[in-house]
């Protein structure tokens, strides 16, 4: 969290971060080059420079695009989620220096500009086995530079939370359109059935986590039905542990139920920041923390510790008969509701 | 409760909590493993990638007479072998027209690269290093293997551009280098046929229209892909060339 803006707020984690990450892409691209040239003699260094920079930049991205359902699944790889956009600007800039490889190398020195020259050199869109597949990588490499441009709070707060999440879903268009590349560029040039067979656990694996998650999602979205007074009954007290939260949908909203010092706060369950899962994370020093980013709110209000501004809808909440009953009418962003005390609801109706 | 679920991790936090962080390593390090057998998989599972040659940073000297049609050659006398036709390019993906234009039919001496490939041979010609060779007879310079017909063939391959497919780049053919090969061909380098017998063994014809002339653009289209070329076959010292309207070329399915 912060009140200003910094290029990048160094700590110690991110900084752990970003050198296992550069450690890996450079030792990736030393083994790729060096067992290359051992092995093939006869190799040009352009080409396996220009391999290595494709199939780290492919990697990288099939990680990128874990991370997310991963966490979701097991919080146990929050961690990995904490610093994603380091790790989404390294493949941009891996997949940049793969494209300016390929502009160069296949464009350039000849008797048309490099750019115009990878859009007009091969205009066969009719045909699967000749067709453009330098449009499709340039297409993606285009959406990376954008979602790699925007990656700062900065763009985050002045684009809105849903434009500048739109916008950053645009990398699954950049997916599909990088696995394209992949099957109609060098699958039609290299014979080895590995290629295939690793294109296809790669996109498999993907859909499967994506698949998987969001089916876990969906059924914990289950509506609950609203009382005659219009309070939903959530859950048992006794189902929430203390200083962490359950999460249920209410009118089509997901909100985190959270159980601190003998009482009940309801907030929305989505980060200001990025949308995170508040519900998932916990109360740290009296303030409710986001797992993703450590975002924090106060439980009763919903707003950010001063100096920080951020501010999330509240609902009222009491409890009756060891039942969180919950009104699914969201009270406007950073509005105070004293939370439902646990001893008082369970005596009065108990 | 699970012993990962009591953790709690927040990344500003100077250390992460102490189970959570050796997870943490420990997949790292699986992840590691992962990416770096899978880079010496698809390191090794590359098909090969060709015997060409492009003698990159060594320039040699070169004597004999620059023909021009239908692409620039230089003319190399072989004592009792009549002559070796090497084909011509200028730097990068340029053919080398300009540079030996005004020396066509005459006895040179030029500065250029080699590149070389199953038989046929390329010389990036440097820049303003061709000259009148002052030891030879002009006037008795022209060749004297003019050409010879060898009639009407129909031939399978694929239009490959000389100067990369000789070695310039690798791979030099097929569909990820079919950009290249059309913007090397649109610039003036020699478009070739490059077909193979039953055993795998490469022929190289370069591709002349009906009229004996270039055809660079007429070809763009269909680089890199199979195709069928029915014509007259001519060889011209050790070069083949086939004549045919590149509007006739077949392309095969």
């Amino acid at each position: 969290m912060s009140v200003g803006y910094r290029a990048v707020g160094w700590n110690r984690q991110k900084k752990l971060y970003d050198g296992s990450l550069l450690g890996g892409i450079a030792l990736y691209l030393a083994l790729f080059v060096t067992l290359a040239l051992a092995l093939f003699s006869e190799a040009t260094l352009e080409t396996i420079l220009l391999r290595a920079l494709g199939t780290l930049a492919f990697l990288l991205l099939h990680v990128v695009l874990s991370i997310g359902p991963l966490a979701r699944l097991d919080p146990r790889f929050l961690p990995w989620l904490y610093n994603r956009r380091h790790l989404g600007v390294a493949t941009f800039g891996v997949g940049l220096a793969h494209g300016v490889f390929a502009l160069v190398q296949f464009h350039a020195l000849g008797d048309e500009n490099p750019l115009v020259s990878v859009l007009a050199s091969n205009t066969r869109f009719t045909s699967i086995s000749s067709f453009p597949f330098q449009q499709l990588g340039l297409f993606a490499l285009l959406v990376l530079f954008l979602m790699a441009a925007t990656s700062h709070d900065f763009w985050l707060r002045n684009l809105t939370a849903p434009v500048w999440k739109a916008l950053h879903m645009l990398v699954y268009a950049a997916y599909g359109a990088l696995v394209l590349h992949v099957a109609l560029g060098v699958l039609q040039t290299e014979t080895h059935p590995l290629y295939g067979v690793l294109l296809g656990l790669g996109v498999s694996w993907i859909l499967a986590l994506h698949l998987v998650s969001g089916w876990r999602e969906r059924a914990r979205d289950r509506e609950l039905a609203a009382g005659r007074d219009g309070f939903v009954d959530v859950c048992a007290v006794a189902e929430i542990p203390e200083k962490r939260a359950r999460v249920a949908t209410l009118s089509g909203e997901r909100v985190a139920v959270f159980k601190h010092e003998g009482r009940i706060s309801v907030l929305s369950n989505l980060c200001q920041h990025q949308n995170g899962p508040l519900g998932e994370g916990r109360i740290i020093d009296g303030l409710v923390t986001c797992p993703w980013h450590g975002y924090q709110y106060k439980p009763a209000c919903g707003r950010s510790p001063e100096p920080f501004t951020e501010r999330v809808p509240t609902f009222r909440a009491r409890v009756v008969k060891g039942r969180v009953l919950v009104d699914p009418r969201p009270l406007p962003a950073g509005t105070h509701v004293e939370p439902a005390p646990i001893e008082a609801g369970e005596a009065l109706h108990g | 409760m699970a012993e990962h679920e009591a953790e709690f991790y927040v990344g500003y936090l100077p250390r992460a909590p102490s189970t959570l962080a050796r997870r943490t390593r420990l997949f790292v390090a699986m992840l590691l493993g992962l990416a770096l057998a899978l880079a010496a998989a698809l390191v090794m599972a590359q098909q090969g990638f060709g015997p060409g040659v492009f003698e990159y940073g060594t320039e040699r000297e070169f004597r004999g007479v620059i023909e021009a049609e239908p692409y620039p050659v230089l003319a190399v006398e072989r004592p009792g072998e009549g002559h070796s036709r090497y084909l011509l390019s200028a730097f990068g993906k340029h053919g080398a027209l300009p540079l030996v234009e005004a020396f066509v039919g005459r006895a040179v001496i030029l500065r250029g690269t080699l590149a070389y490939r199953e038989g046929l041979t390329m010389i990036e010609v440097a820049e303003g290093s061709v000259k009148l060779d002052p030891d030879a007879l002009q006037s008795s310079a022209r060749p004297r293997d003019d050409g010879q017909d060898l009639g009407q063939v129909t031939l399978i391959g694929e239009i490959v551009d000389s100067k990369c497919y000789l070695g310039v780049m690798k791979p030099g053919n097929t569909k990820a280098h079919r950009d290249c090969a059309a913007r090397c061909i649109s610039g003036g380098i020699p478009p070739v046929l490059m077909t193979r017998d039953q055993d795998g063994n490469a022929s190289y014809t370069l591709l002349v229209g009906a009229q004996g002339e270039s055809v660079n653009a007429a070809v763009l289209d269909l680089v890199a892909e199979p195709i069928e070329v029915q014509g007259r076959l001519r060889r011209m010292g050790n070069l083949l060339a086939i004549s045919a309207d590149p509007a006739s070329y077949r392309r095969l399915p």
